[in-house]
């Protein structure tokens, strides 16, 4: 069973007394421990693929399974446990809450979940000790570099154990040599745990690195080069 | 963890926060001062009505005497009879400090040369002075010249001091009144001027006597008495009382009316009333004023902070997780407003006590101590009321915030 399919999924939105398609016919399936990246230009409806795939909005027409289950029935309670238990996110701008230290952001999302702070506390010490940053547990993301912050953000999406993790752009703020630091570890994690990563860039580092690359072009797929492709 | 991200904001952005902590400690101590204030100006009130009058906690009349007294008044008086069977009656009951008797009387006063009408109170003055002797705060201030009266000095009496002044009779001077007997014939009885008490009402003060009961009953030639005036031990005991002594009644087969104290005090009533509809008015727009500062602080948190929500969101967080995080913060700022009102009016509580400020009720002439009371009814009431609104104002900013879609909310800049 797939981990998501999208069958025939249309997104429009809204400007005025205008509907301004962005998504036309997607089709697609992905599978557990895949490591996915959409490229394409600008407006090509990358972000909002990676938002439906998220569970963060929902598609104007066509269905959406994840884990075989519809997610349209799904009401705000499920989807957000969905999303807190087998979904993670890394943002382009990092996304990390101000008031709290890295520990503390990492542990945030099992603290959602209830876990108990001991436990929260214990587990993110170990995924910041995964991506380098134990000495910077207790730095507030304002004393963090972009790369560190992008790092937080890694084991923030990563703390809960998620089957999927899902990065808009998250090379986008950083030095080549960070980015390429990023990558290396999502690669590694990625081969490590089989969580299954999707990516939407237009980094070329980045995309020619993964093993899936699709391109979306005017909200359209126009090529999807799977790993059989790649190599043959 | 969520206390912690709430407090974190609070102190993050301190300065608003500080502003409605403050809006909600002022509205807090104004509310509770100003509470405090009129709880001592009824508590005075009361006494005055109770001790200071001689009226003691509970009334009993002659039944319709309440409502026909005023244009037949001989036919509503206690006669001896009633009155020895009601002592019986109190005799049998606890909880009685004193039993006073009082009868109202009125006619023409003269100073020998100019005559004037007068309402004058016949009081037993054992009964009376052992009333006063309990009574507290302002109400136990002198407020006259000359000397007590007492029951023996049959012809010793007290003037107003409008109506001294009017016909010119002071201290030691003699005097003469008029009025017709229970019986319609003309009596005269001749007096002394023991005493000239201030504080009437200024429509009364040229008219005023209090007189000995005795000397009352000898002008009006009756032993009968107009009302009689139950002091109890216990301020809280006064229904309870009632309930016994109606019995009691009942059984003797006396046909008599018996109230409480604040059914009788139209002057406490009328002001109680007054002060109420002023606290009301006064506790809504401190409320308000309160209310607008903590909506306005909740809602800057929620608009700065709505791509936090759509993070908070993304990571699966819940519609009520996010409103109980903004909960949490404004009950914190309306639990910290709240406790610094609480020292606020203790300090200020403290301070009026210590200070020595003094002051002048409306009824008194002498200046008396100024006091708040620390009410904990009120003190409870406006805790409740200003955690109550902070809750309140949290719900519309944060439902709306709620309604955005998270893509909506991440883009938020």
């Amino acid at each position: 069973m797939p981990l998501l399919e999208l069958e025939d999924i249309y997104k429009h939105y809204r400007m005025g007394q205008t509907l301004v398609p962005v998504l036309k016919g997607i089709n697609l399936h992905i599978h557990a421990g895949e490591m996915l990246a959409i490229g394409g230009p600008s407006g090509s409806g990358k972000t909002t693929l990676c938002n439906l795939m998220g569970l963060l909005d929902e598609p104007s027409r066509g269905k959406l399974f994840f884990q075989g289950q519809p997610t349209a029935q799904l009401n705000d309670y499920q989807s957000s446990r969905l999303r807190n238990h087998t979904i993670g996110f890394v943002f382009q701008t990092f996304n990390l809450i101000p008031v709290l230290s890295a520990l503390e952001n990492v542990s945030l999302p099992l603290h959602i979940q209830n876990v108990s702070s001991d436990i929260a506390r214990q587990r993110a010490r170990e995924l910041l000790e995964q991506v380098g940053l134990s000495a910077q547990a207790d730095h507030r993301p304002d004393k963090l570099s972009g790369g560190q912050q992008q790092r937080v953000a890694l084991a923030r999406a990563l703390v809960t154990r998620p089957s999927l993790v899902i990065a808009d752009e998250p090379t986008a703020n950083l030095d080549s040599v960070t980015a390429m630091q990023i990558l290396d570890l999502m690669q590694q994690l990625n081969r490590e745990t089989r969580t299954s990563f999707i990516f939407a860039s237009h980094d070329e580092r980045l995309l020619s690195r993964v093993e899936r690359r699709l391109l979306l072009e005017d909200g359209q797929i126009t090529s999807d080069l799977k790993p059989e492709c790649m190599t043959g | 963890m969520w206390i912690e991200i709430a407090a974190r904001n609070l102190r993050k952005n301190w300065r608003r926060s500080l502003f409605s902590i403050f809006a909600i400690c002022i509205g807090f101590t104004a509310v509770n001062i100003f509470g405090g204030f009129t709880a001592y100006i009824f508590e005075n009130l009361r006494e005055s009505f109770i001790y200071g009058g001689g009226n003691g906690h509970v009334t009993v009349v002659k039944k319709g005497f309440l409502d026909q007294g005023r244009i037949d008044p001989v036919n509503y008086l206690l006669d001896e009879t009633i009155q020895s069977s009601l002592q019986q009656q109190l005799d049998k009951l606890s909880g009685i400090a004193v039993v006073g008797r009082q009868l109202r009387i009125n006619g023409l006063v003269s100073n020998g040369e100019v005559s004037t009408i007068f309402i004058a109170e016949g009081r037993l003055f054992s009964a009376y002075n052992a009333m006063r002797e309990r009574a507290r705060g302002v109400v136990s201030a002198k407020n006259y010249d000359g000397r007590r009266l007492l029951d023996s000095n049959i012809y010793e009496i007290a003037l107003s001091e409008g109506l001294s002044r009017a016909l010119n009779l002071t201290l030691e001077s003699d005097g003469m009144v008029t009025a017709p007997t229970v019986d319609g014939y003309v009596n005269a009885l001749d007096f002394k001027v023991a005493q000239v008490f201030r504080g009437a009402p200024e429509t009364l003060d040229d008219k005023l006597l209090v007189v000995p009961l005795s000397f009352a009953q000898s002008l009006y030639d009756t032993r009968s008495v107009e009302r009689v005036n139950i002091l109890l031990d216990e301020d809280t005991d006064t229904q309870n009382f009632i309930r016994r002594l109606q019995q009691a009644c009942v059984t003797a087969k006396l046909d008599v009316d018996i109230r409480s104290w604040d059914e009788l005090s139209i002057f406490y009533n009328k002001l109680k009333n007054m002060f109420d509809i002023l606290f009301a008015f006064i506790f809504v727009i401190v409320f308000l004023i309160s209310a607008m500062s903590v909506v306005n602080t909740v809602s800057m948190a929620v608009l700065e902070r709505t791509r936090e929500i759509g993070t908070l969101r993304a990571l699966g967080a819940n519609r009520t997780q996010i409103l109980r995080l903004f909960l949490i913060e404004s009950g914190l700022l309306a639990l910290i407003g709240v406790t610094a009102g609480l020292v606020l009016t203790l300090l200020i509580w403290w301070g009026i006590g210590e200070s020595g400020l003094s002051w002048v009720p409306p009824i008194f002439t002498a200046r008396n101590p100024l006091e708040v009371y620390l009410v904990p009814s009120y003190l409870m009431l406006a805790a409740v009321v200003f955690m109550s609104l902070s809750v309140i104002a949290t719900l519309s900013p944060v439902w709306r915030a709620n309604q955005r879609g998270i893509v909506d909310a991440l883009g938020h800049i």
